[in-house]
């Protein structure tokens, strides 16, 4: 408080007037990032051990067991097919609606995966109907499952898994576990093959890539 | 009542304004439990209660006022406590002594430091152990940093509670720097979990102190520079000389502390008073005020982050070398006993009680919040004034819920 | 036409029926020009009764005006308080984020026009409605521009605070029939507040119109026209010191803003609206801002007249003395002057192709003639150069208004009101028997 009154308003006023000019503290966001210091703890990220082999084992327990679904998990197993996934899917709406069911262990019906073949579940209904929908049987569910369809595809476990209420986890672990489980098509003719024909064919895919890299192999030389 | 098609209005015969609209009334639906709560949930002549919170715009966080008008004027107010209750302290009955120090850190989550800082010490008194030079320098360094944070904030809010848009967003700039430099140091920005049973948890490195140097050049500028907007403004000081004025007798008779009871001219100050980790070494003065209203809060405030920039800066100059963690096993088994330590934290004496019965999880651990001690005399400054004095009165106390209800 | 269905389907159903009415009215004010334009009879009717004419389209040109001017008034508010709190405000949609207040407009239109349980409907849909056009009508006496006012009355002032003070009585209706006890606090707080500032804001203006003899706001201007020493502020600086605090009151902005004090009553009358009616009390407070701050220069600031005297530069130029070099004229100097503006781009940058060098001279050749235009039309009209110092005054205050919003906390109350009674009323007394006085004994002495 100033003997003149409305000085202090009129030193207030030209303080703001002051900083009207100077330079704005905004990060504006999704183009510019805030640094982060490298000691920070909140990042997630996979590790890897002093022979740079990946710490981490694909368990699944973190994406299971995070309880506000932030994690995600998805990547091309060792037999080179995608279908390694655990997580929220994109839309947040989705999301609420199956939290529920998420956080119970199950999977939920997956619409941003459904890339994969559109299979007729019947079969396995029926298969879950003759056990009982028992997960202890887990076993014998898998092999009748294999026999109908000559292997087990992902949206066969994934309806397992969500009818029993076994964790999708247990029930991968099982099929990736014993040998006489497979869980890619045959590929010799012989053996059954339901919707394999809408798959396109691996090779084409891969010469694609191929010839991909070496185009943007050949940019990159003409650069330098 | 039945479902209708039309929109119901209060010109609708089928609902009686007493019963259906009457449920807009805060009143319990029990019987009132106690005199003081008969008494207050009966209105007078010419009065009406009105509901400001949980979901009110300044009520810091989700407390619950009620309030008993008569026009703008308060006659009464209870307090509403325990919408951010999340048992804490139970909590930590059932975790490792480790892993408590994660659970009390969102307590009073503007000053997460002085959460871990309080059960920390108690813990080390039952363990017996002593904590390495450096690592108290580092406590304390890190702990007046939190201190200056949460101080700017307080003074942001206090503002936007009186109608001023500009000061919290000046606060937040200069909390946002303080709160990045403490990311560098302790690896969060907001819930640190630094602190360790014997030590802290990683060493100064070379992205905190640069960021440290760089902004104590220009701290005490920058605060000052950002206060001249309300120190002399005349609304400001008319708004805020004489409100919510309370004795130094009374104060303490209610259990004050902190800043706020520095503000009614007593110099009560743990770091002083019962001196613990290095403050007995430090030299800094305890700032006080004697009028004891919302205007002397604010300003204290203001001489205390000078203060503590003073005891950051001989920090900085006294910082020892050695280790910051003591020689301890990973599993902790303390002998049964019991410990108390206190912290001065920006809100006052936030103390830790815990009790050991052998095993590693702690038998109990009791938190004393200050927010909750100075919340109960809301009412008793708020009484007889108008409705935008309550919130530059609770802005004044500087309550964090989180604290409050645990 | 996806996009208009899109837009269509989106829309809740009070949102469409504002839309069509909208539609509805464009149509009916295209077929009213139409009409006016082509039939000859009705010409001659409506030149019979020509001030009702006159009155009808200034009204609609006003109701009109209001719109884009909430909306540039709000993007100023957003963006200037953000760049004094040191942020950038918006930046997303449109150049520097200015369409942002459109957007909003929209959102606004499209939310559900939800109605409480318990509320006074009829009521709680008229009050925005009221308070809207209480501050759109005295938009028609503000004169903008020599011959651009709705209608010139001897009452002008007389007839402004009237219907100004009219709009309290929408906030009261907001407040009371919202069933909300917030909502009835921030009522009776704006009855309470524009009534006791209204005092103190007719006081302050009664010593300038002792000085000018007359209430005609054109009058007003016209009196202050010349040198900027001419203006009413010289001669009543504490006329204009009332006139703004108790202006800033009535237009219920900060310190003042006591009616919509987020802090305290959570938003005032306004609390329980939502949708369009909220949009309305939205758009009546900026519009507020905007005709105070008309009044304002129109009272104390010369209105629409230049700060100096203007040097008046005679462009009588009849483009039909040219004869047939006219058209030889609008046929070469458009071609000529595309290729003078292409050339230097063509011949400098050799990278150039010669047909963006020609694009870039025609477009640079458009803004050159739009500014010629332009430039001439601001000498040789004399509204045009009116209007725009007359916008460049108002919108200064706009920007004072809002720096006061960014800067000042709240005041209380009971200091709100201690202050218009104790303080502003005794002064606008002061300064009208100052004021009289001082025109007494001119009157004397020069006699």
């Amino acid at each position: 408080m100033s003997f003149i009154p409305g000085l202090g308003l009129a030193k207030g006023m030209a303080l703001t007037l002051r900083r009207f000019f100077e330079p704005k503290a905004t990060i504006r966001y999704p183009e510019v990032r805030a640094d982060v210091s490298p000691k920070f703890r909140g990042r997630l990220q996979l590790l890897y051990d002093e022979w740079g082999a990946l710490k981490c084992e694909t368990c699944f327990q973190c994406a299971q067991a995070c309880p506000i679904e932030c994690i995600d998990m998805g990547g091309i197993d060792t037999k080179g097919r995608y279908h390694v996934h655990w997580g929220p899917p994109e839309q947040y709406a989705e999301r609420r609606e199956e939290s529920a069911l998420r956080r119970s262990g199950r999977t939920v019906p997956d619409r941003a995966y459904e890339h994969f073949e559109q299979l007729d579940m019947s079969p396995v209904e029926a298969i879950l109907d003759d056990h009982d929908y028992d997960p202890k049987r887990m076993l014998s569910i898998l092999e009748a499952v294999q026999a109908v369809y000559g292997y087990l595809p992902v949206a066969a476990l994934k309806q397992i898994s969500f009818r029993s209420g076994a964790y999708y986890a247990l029930i991968y672990g099982t099929a990736s576990y014993y040998g006489h489980l497979r869980l890619d098509p045959p590929r010799d003719a012989g053996q059954a093959r339901v919707a394999a024909s809408a798959r396109p064919d691996e090779s084409v895919y891969l010469a694609s890539l191929g010839a991909a890299l070496d185009g943007r192999g050949a940019a990159a030389g003409a650069v330098h | 009542m039945t479902a209708t098609s039309s929109r119901p209005s209060a010109d609708d015969p089928r609902i009686t304004l007493d019963q259906e609209l009457g449920i807009f009334e805060p009143v319990p639906p029990y019987p009132p439990r106690t005199e003081r709560e008969a008494e207050f949930y009966t209105l007078g002549d010419g009065q009406m209660f009105i509901n400001m919170g949980p979901q009110h715009p300044s009520t810091h966080g989700v407390l619950r006022l009620v309030l008993k008008l008569e026009g703008e004027q308060v006659v009464d107010l209870d307090p509403v406590v325990g919408y951010l209750h999340r048992g804490v302290e139970k909590l930590c009955e059932n975790a490792d002594y480790h892993h408590t120090i994660s659970q009390v850190d969102p307590l009073e989550y503007i000053s997460a430091l002085f959460n871990e800082w309080a059960p920390v010490m108690a813990y080390e008194k039952l363990l017996d152990v002593e904590v390495p030079r450096r690592a108290e320098y580092i406590r304390v360094l890190s702990a007046e940093l939190n201190r200056i944070a949460s101080h700017a904030l307080f003074m942001g809010w206090m503002a936007l509670d009186l109608g001023g848009l500009t000061p919290i967003l000046w606060s937040f700039i200069e909390r946002d720097e303080i709160v990045e430099m403490l990311g560098a140091l302790t690896g969060q920005r907001m819930l640190f979990n630094y602190f360790r049973i014997g030590g802290v948890n990683g060493d100064l490195n070379h992205d905190f102190m640069s960021r440290l140097g760089d902004w104590m050049t220009r701290a005490t500028d920058q605060i000052e520079a950002n206060l001249t907007l309300l120190n002399t403004n005349e609304i400001f000081v008319r708004r805020m000389r004489g409100l919510g004025t309370i004795d130094g007798q009374t104060a303490l008779q209610m259990c004050w502390t902190g800043p706020n009871l520095r503000a009614t001219g007593l110099p009560f100050d743990i770091r002083r008073a019962h001196p613990f980790s290095v403050y007995q070494e430090l030299d800094f003065d305890i700032p006080t005020r004697i009028e004891g209203d919302c205007l002397a809060r604010y300003l204290l405030r203001l001489d205390e982050i000078k203060q503590s920039l003073r005891i950051i800066d001989q920090c900085l100059h006294r910082m020892p070398d050695g280790p910051i963690m003591a020689k301890l096993p990973r599993l902790i088994r303390p002998r049964p006993g019991r410990a108390y330590a206190a912290v001065e934290s920006p809100r006052g004496q936030y103390a830790a009680y815990a009790i050991s019965d052998g095993t590693d999880q702690p038998f109990r651990l009791r938190i004393h919040d200050p927010s909750f001690i100075h919340l109960q005399s809301v009412g008793q400054l708020v009484q007889g004034q108008l409705i935008a004095d309550t919130m530059a009165v609770m802005a004044s106390l500087d309550p964090v819920m989180g604290g409050v209800d645990k | 036409m996806t996009f208009v269905a899109r837009t269509w389907n989106r829309l809740t159903i009070p949102g469409r029926v504002l839309l069509g009415l909208f539609l509805l009215g464009g149509l009916l004010t295209g077929a009213l020009i139409a009409l006016i334009i082509f039939s000859e009879p009705i010409l001659e009717l409506l030149g019979a009764n020509l001030p009702l004419v006159r009155f009808v389209g200034a009204a609609t040109v006003v109701l009109l005006m209001t719109i884009p001017t909430a909306f540039l008034i709000i993007y100023m508010e957003m963006k200037i308080i953000a760049l004094m709190n040191l942020r950038l405000g918006p930046d997303r949609v449109g150049p520097f984020g200015s369409l942002l207040s459109v957007v909003h407009g929209l959102k606004v239109l499209m939310k559900e026009d939800f109605t409480p349980t318990g509320a006074d409907a009829p009521v709680f849909t008229l009050a925005p409605v009221v308070t809207y056009l209480a501050s759109v009508m005295t938009l028609l006496v503000i004169p903008f521009a020599p011959g651009l006012f709705g209608q010139d009355m001897n009452i002008a002032l007389l007839y402004f605070f009237a219907i100004s003070g009219l709009g309290v009585v929408g906030l009261l209706m907001g407040g009371w029939s919202s069933f909300n006890k917030y909502s009835l606090l921030g009522g009776l707080r704006s009855a309470a507040q524009v009534i006791s500032y209204e005092v103190p804001l007719v006081l302050s203006v009664v010593g300038l119109l002792i000085l000018a003899g007359t209430m005609s706001l054109n009058q007003l201007v016209l009196n202050q026209a010349g040198w900027f020493t001419d203006w009413y502020i010289w001669q009543q600086p504490l006329g204009f010191l009332i006139f703004f605090i108790a202006a800033t009151a009535e237009a219920n902005r900060t310190p003042f803003d006591l009616t919509e004090a987020d802090s305290e009553i959570v938003a005032g009358f306004a609390t329980e609206y939502s949708g369009m009616r909220f949009g309305f009390f939205f758009f009546a407070e900026y519009v507020n801002v905007f005709i105070v701050s008309a009044l304002t220069v129109t009272l104390f600031f010369g209105g629409w007249n230049a700060p100096f005297p203007f040097p008046e530069i005679a462009l009588a130029f009849d483009p039909g003395s040219l004869g047939i070099a006219l058209l030889i004229l609008v046929a070469v100097v458009p071609v000529v002057g595309t290729l003078i503006l292409a050339m230097p781009f063509y011949l400098l940058r050799s990278s150039m192709p010669f047909w963006q060098a020609l694009v870039i001279g025609f477009v640079l050749f458009n803004i050159v003639a739009v500014a010629a235009v332009l430039g001439w039309a601001f000498v040789s009209l004399e509204w045009v150069a009116g209007l725009l110092w007359f916008m460049l005054k108002t919108y200064t205050f706009v920007f004072i208004f809002v720096w006061m919003r960014g800067t000042l906390p709240r005041v209380r109350i009971d200091q709100l009101m201690g202050f218009a009674w104790k303080w502003l009323l005794p002064a606008s007394l002061l300064n009208l028997f100052v004021t009289a006085g001082a025109v007494v004994l001119v009157r004397e002495l020069g006699a």
